[in-house]
């Protein structure tokens, strides 16, 4: 018969298996296009697409960009089973900023299911080159999908910006997507 | 008695004032010369074709004298020609009588053409070869509707393009164009008629190659479009040395750093844009007696500065004074660096004149871009390049500039992506120019950098996008601010052409930190007093939009 004592460890230690285990929000997956008027306005880019793939505890988000001519596509992949150290992590930047990556840096990232599953959370230590060297930013995201699985709303907080950067994309019909 | 003599002896002294005072006035001769108002409509079908005849009249009409000036929109790019017009009224004594009709100005200038060309308006180019013809043979250009417009004033046919060009690629025609007319057309410069195509076509500065009998042409230089590219360096490298490529590359067929990289390989000159009007009358106005360029400095050329622990911020307009801020509201609340077209020294004298006196002490003149004329000095020829940079020391010594100006796209992406010099390029600019106070660089951001001695090299932090929101921008120079931590900061920032400097005054009223706005001139000698940034060249690892062209 188990003791109270241990009904409680036991029971901490299914709930905290559970967390760990929580499984991706299927709805996150797919082609999202990027709502301007409701966005903070990017800087440099015209157009955004951002294409989330699941597989497993593997998170592949890829970052469709245009600006006149000029196409971009960066893909950032993590894992929310263990952080990853990624040798090209791409940040929605302002372009017109003398902010870039930094040359052979590293990134650190975190990636997990948080609120039941419903939103991602992604924590990330980049380094950048700016006028005066190389320097790190602190990066906190979540990516949270609307009830009705239409609307994606990316939220991102900076350790060097007080103001967080809002963007709002609508889901591109799976047919319209190819 | 008494009452009379003072009243004999105030009577001469208000003679005699009055005289020295129409003596001042009249220094400059009174001038006669008349002026149209043109409207924004530059379409094909719609009111191109006869401000394209009118503006090739103009260029006739101002051979000899200054004879016809065109007012624009204020909408229109260069938004200048409405001030100068004043300008010219007050400084110069130019007595302005206005042309209300193209039949009007025909009547008055019929005499300066001998006769018109028809150029096909099913055919864009050869627009451009009837202004070359125009330049040549004192031809107006017309469309077939304006036939019976200038036939009414006795001028004669002297060409019909109609027909000729008809399926032909730009090469083609442009090919044929060089047959017929390179040989004697100008090699101390060529008109690259290029910017609006299809069915909108802005030639402005079209009076100003029919004057030089210049080569008109819209070639790409586009490595995607070799038989143009390869006709376009075969004209460039038949100009005499020091040539100027005058107008703007084509939109759609090239791009404008794939066109100032390919004439800065030639080591020649460019000055724009296709739409920048009134050369021809410009060009003929020398500064006003006793002119002397006197710069607003705010610091002495040999004097040094000691840096705070503080974020030093400086603004820079470039993008030519013409089509910036300056008219705009605002001007003279915030200091700001103007980057001076150093080449209206030889072509608008009265325009330079007209900024430098309507100047603030906040408003500061820098040279630029990059020497004698825009170009990208990564692609300089060694050997062209000190010839290049005399000229560019000589104007700036007249126009009282102390800062020089450089950007070098050829490896951007528009205003984006790496806007770098190399060492080698650094290197030629320090030996160069010792007498200036400092070098900046860029257009968008940019990572050059350097301290040599007392002459800093500031590549642009941020570029003000003037679409983009100013709460933004705000948050992205704190950022900036945040991120460069170290104090002093020297964040120096380009301002667009269009930009609206009051908005910029309410983003820097929300600035965080110890910032301080000051004058280019002691921004760059706090700079040189504590390199609290890092020297760096373009790494030749880093991406390049544009590969550049293959060697000949």
């Amino acid at each position: 018969m188990m003791t109270s004592f241990k009904k409680i460890l036991l029971g901490f230690v299914l709930a905290l298996a559970g967390v760990a285990a929580v499984s991706a929000n299927p709805a996150l997956a797919g082609r999202w296009r990027l709502d301007p008027a409701q966005s903070t306005a990017l800087d440099g880019w015209s157009t955004l697409d951002l294409v989330v793939s699941l597989d497993g505890s593997k998170v592949a988000l890829r970052h469709e960009l245009t600006w006149g001519a000029t196409k971009a596509t960066e893909t950032n992949t993590l894992d929310t089973a263990a952080p990853v150290d990624a040798a090209k992590y791409f940040r929605i930047e302002a372009r017109h900023m003398a902010v870039y990556p930094a040359k052979g840096g590293v990134t650190h990232a975190t990636a997990t299911w948080i609120d039941s599953g419903k939103t991602l959370r992604i924590e990330a230590t980049t380094p950048v080159e700016v006028s005066q060297g190389i320097v790190p930013i602190r990066l906190y995201s979540e990516y949270r999908v609307s009830e009705l699985g239409d609307v994606l709303t990316v939220i991102e907080l900076r350790s060097s910006r007080n103001r967080p950067l809002v963007y709002v994309f609508k889901k591109v019909p799976a047919e319209a997507a190819k | 008695m008494k009452r009379i003599f003072s009243f004999l002896i105030l009577s001469c002294l208000a003679l005699t004032l009055r005289a020295e005072t129409e003596t001042t006035l009249t220094a400059t001769p009174a001038r006669e010369a008349y002026v149209m108002h043109f409207d924004l409509n530059w379409n094909v079908a719609g009111g191109l074709p006869e401000k394209a005849m009118l503006i090739s009249l103009q260029g006739l009409a101002n051979r000899t004298a200054p004879n016809l000036y065109v007012i624009h929109p204020k909408e229109y790019q260069w938004e200048i020609t409405q001030p100068l017009y004043d300008y010219y009224e007050r400084k110069y004594h130019v007595h302005f009588t206005p042309l209300a009709t193209a039949d009007a100005a025909l009547t008055q200038f019929k005499s300066a053409a001998k006769g018109y060309v028809v150029w096909d308006k099913k055919v864009g180019a050869s627009l451009n070869v009837a202004f070359t013809i125009a330049g040549l043979e004192d031809a107006v250009v017309v469309s077939e509707e304006l036939i019976p417009v200038v036939e009414k004033h006795g001028l004669k046919k002297i060409d019909d393009l109609r027909g000729r060009y008809t399926g032909q690629t730009d090469a083609q025609i442009y090919q044929d164009a060089v047959n017929r007319y390179w040989s004697r057309t100008n090699k101390d410069a060529v008109m690259m008629m290029g910017g609006h195509r299809g069915a909108v076509m802005m030639p402005g500065m079209a009076d100003w190659g029919v004057r030089q009998k210049m080569f008109f042409h819209d070639l790409a230089a586009n490595p995607a479009i070799p038989a143009e590219l390869a006709l376009e360096r075969k004209l460039l490298s038949q100009l005499n040395p020091g040539a100027t490529v005058f107008g703007w590359h084509p939109y759609g067929k090239d791009t404008e750093e794939q066109h100032t990289t390919l004439i800065s390989t030639y080591g020649l000159k460019m000055e724009g844009l296709h739409n920048l009007p009134n050369l021809s009358f410009n060009c003929q106005f020398t500064f006003t007696p006793g002119f002397k360029f006197t710069n607003h400095h705010h610091v002495d050329r040999d004097a040094k500065l000691v840096a705070g622990q503080k974020v030093y911020m400086a603004f820079v307009q470039s993008d030519s004074i013409g089509i910036g801020v300056w008219t705009k509201p605002g001007r003279g609340k915030l200091p700001f660096a103007w980057q001076v077209t150093m080449n209206w020294t030889k072509f608008s004298p009265a325009a330079l004149e007209y900024f430098h006196e309507s100047a603030t002490p906040n408003d500061y003149f820098i040279g630029g871009l990059s020497g004698p004329g825009y170009m990208y000095p990564n692609h300089i020829p060694a050997d062209k390049f000190p010839l290049l940079m005399k000229e560019a020391n000589e104007m700036m010594n007249m126009l009282d500039e102390r800062v020089l100006e450089i950007m070098d796209n050829s490896a951007a992406d528009g205003n984006l992506g790496n806007a770098d010099l190399t060492k080698e390029t650094v290197d030629r600019y320090y030996k160069a120019f010792p007498n200036v106070i400092g070098f900046i660089n860029g257009y968008g951001p940019a990572r050059t950098r350097d301290l040599r001695g007392s002459q800093p090299m500031i590549s642009y932090d941020y570029y003000i996008n003037p679409r983009r929101p100013r709460d933004e921008v705000t948050a992205d120079l704190n950022e900036l601010i945040a991120l460069n931590a170290k104090r002093p900061y020297f964040l120096l920032v380009h301002v667009r052409e269009s930009n609206d400097v009051n908005s910029l005054v309410e983003v820097t009223k929300r600035l965080e930190g110890p910032v301080e706005i000051v004058p280019l001139d002691v921004f760059l000698k706090l700079a040189a007093s504590n390199q609290t940034y890092t020297t760096r060249y373009q790494d030749p690892e880093e991406p390049k939009h544009f590969a550049g062209f293959p060697k000949e």
